[in-house]
């Protein structure tokens, strides 16, 4: 008998899947989602996730690029092949400041780029609910709350009479 | 759907006691700027009221900008801060008008260049605008935009509040459209007759857009503040949500970034093109005290310091990050405008007395200005009544008329 990954309620509406949303909050649940066919808004306080950790992923990237350019433009120029250009002085952070500023900028996406992925553990090639049918829905006009088996609070029939009671009118379990 | 961290406590501020702050400011200001004229001469008080002048003049524009792009981005969010701004406006003219006499007065003996007997070709290069006629005409013209722009978009606003016609939308729209074209011509030409006229014969393309920069810099803390103490004390008090503190917030990280951008670039293209008549400028600006208010207090104090603490979203809704961030940029803004003006009067260093004469003719202003602005905002109501987009701005969904019966379950 396959294992399952998770329990999933299906709603209709926005607002329905706000109180679910903060009911399976209230209810102490940690290993769990939201899936909508378009942004919802106020889902992030209903849901109690706290601002993302990418910015300091950017920033981090952001500073060593700064420094990467400094530090190039001053190996190139004032240490390793030392030329006289126009009577200026062999480093200037002035002259050198345009390029790091790019790389700043460059550096600082790579670090958005790669935190987010890292973050969202991806890539990944497969996942389980991308097998389930009725989830295709939540591109079209549903939407899900999927509560995984893994989550401390998860017991299969509380935690479907939970989704129950706040008025889910499909649930289901997802196969692992 | 977040309570407004702003309005966590539930105190109205009590300002009955600070009802007299205004004339406090005007007299303190005025003995400052009385006693300047009298021991420091006509030419360190005629400097001092500039920058006074320059610094009030960017909380003006500041507001007539912010009431602009209003009107032209059709925004929800600054619904609440319009009002406050097309005062803000409105404060061009006639006070600020008023409050240029003294450098109309003045003017022979603050700007070299109007009493040079031999003119040279870099000055000569730049009439009619650097002449007597052409300094007194351009203020003129400038002011007259200035009244009839800032005086235009407040009497609409205003017929709207009575009838809430979509004419008044419409002409508003006319004024900014046509005004921001308008605004960037004269903020430039103000920026260049009054205080890069200083030194006349000195060359920047940028000049015009690094006050503009300070300026809506300056303004956005200021309107943040201005829309605190309403919101405690009047019926802004349930009109303001967080996320109009979040965008002025928003804007406010914008403009740092901006205002370094600019001074820097500007910097860096006459530091890297190394010619006389552009660097003496900065030379000038390296010698004595100045090169360390240019490079340290500016550079951390003017850029790094709130641009580090906006990254930060929660710092922009926090009073205990952003009351003492307002209050540094208003100090900044004045020691911008010191290190821009009074390297042409005091060569070596920006300590010297003339400094406290400064400050007293910037409290004078403030006073007189903020005197102005509590009129305005206590003859007429506090907020656009019938702005189309109020009820987008306080997060209510209103449905169309015809289909009130079936409104979508969600949207609230």
């Amino acid at each position: 008998m396959p294992t399952s990954f998770a329990i999933m309620a299906e709603f209709d509406t926005p607002a329905a899947i706000l109180r679910a949303a903060e009911k399976v909050r209230q209810n102490g649940y940690r290993q769990w989602d939201v899936f909508t066919p378009f942004p919802v808004h106020g889902m992030d306080s209903a849901m109690g996730i706290k601002n993302s950790k990418v910015g300091w992923f950017s920033f981090i990237g952001g500073c060593t690029g700064y420094a990467t350019g400094m530090i190039m433009i001053w190996f190139m120029n004032a240490y390793d092949y030392r030329i006289v250009i126009g009577g200026k002085p062999m480093f200037s952070p002035f002259s050198a400041f345009p390029p790091s500023y790019e790389l700043t900028i460059l550096f600082g996406s790579f670090g958005a780029l790669l935190g987010m992925l890292f973050l969202n553990r991806l890539p990944r090639l497969h996942h389980p609910l991308l097998k389930n049918r009725r989830f295709a829905l939540a591109t079209h006009d549903r939407f899900f709350v999927v509560i995984e088996s893994s989550d401390p609070k998860y017991s299969e029939n509380e935690t479907r009479r939970l989704l129950e009671s706040i008025g889910s009118k499909h649930i289901e379990l997802v196969e692992e | 759907m977040s309570s407004n961290p702003n309005s966590v406590s539930e105190s109205r501020l009590e300002l009955s006691k600070w009802r007299n702050l205004p004339v406090i400011l005007m007299v303190i200001g005025a003995i400052g700027a009385g006693l300047g004229l009298a021991f420091g001469g006509v030419k360190q008080f005629g400097y001092s009221w500039l920058l006074a002048f320059m610094f009030s003049l960017s909380l003006c524009l500041g507001g007539w900008f912010l009431v602009t792009v209003h009107h032209l981005f059709d925004a929800s969010w600054s619904v609440p801060t319009r009002r406050l701004c097309e005062h803000l406006a409105c404060l061009l003219a006639p006070a600020m008008l008023i409050l240029f006499l003294p450098i109309a007065l003045t003017a022979k003996i603050i700007y070299p260049w109007m009493t040079l007997a031999h003119p040279e070709h870099e000055l000569t290069s730049k009439y009619p605008l650097f002449t007597m006629a052409g300094f007194y005409v351009t203020a003129a013209v400038l002011f007259a935009i200035w009244w009839l722009y800032s005086n235009r978009l407040r009497y609409w606003s205003l017929r709207q509040d009575e009838t809430g016609s979509v004419e008044c939308v419409r002409r508003m729209r006319f004024f900014s459209a046509s005004g921001v074209v308008l605004f960037a011509l004269t903020l430039t030409m103000a920026a260049i007759l009054f205080m890069k006229g200083l030194m006349s014969d000195w060359y920047s393309t940028m000049y015009g857009v690094t006050y503009f920069a300070a300026s809506i810099w300056v303004t956005l803390p200021t309107v943040y503040v201005i829309t605190l103490i309403l919101q405690r004390t009047t019926v802004l008090r349930d009109l303001v949500r967080e996320n109009t503190y979040y965008m002025i917030g928003s804007l406010f990280l914008a403009f740092t970034v901006f205002w370094a951008y600019v001074n820097f670039s500007q910097y860096f293209i006459i530091w890297n093109a190394n010619m006389p008549e552009e660097t003496f400028w900065y030379v000038l600006r390296e010698k004595g005290t100045w090169d360390a208010v240019g490079k340290y207090v500016i550079i951390f104090g003017h850029f790094f310091i709130p641009f580090l603490m906006l990254l930060r979203i929660d710092f922009k809704l926090k009073l205990v990050t952003m009351l003492p961030l307002v209050a540094w940029a208003w100090f900044m803004h004045f020691v911008d405008l010191e290190f821009q003006i009074m390297p042409a009067l005091h060569k070596n260093t920006i300590l010297t007395p003339g400094l406290l004469v400064d400050a007293a003719c910037v409290l004078f202003f403030v006073g007189v200005l903020m005197k102005v602005f509590i009129i305005s905002l206590s003859r007429h109501p506090l907020y656009p009544l019938k702005d189309p987009r109020m009820s987008e701005a306080l997060g209510i969904y209103v449905p169309p008329h015809d289909d009130l019966s079936d409104a979508p379950e969600g949207a609230k």
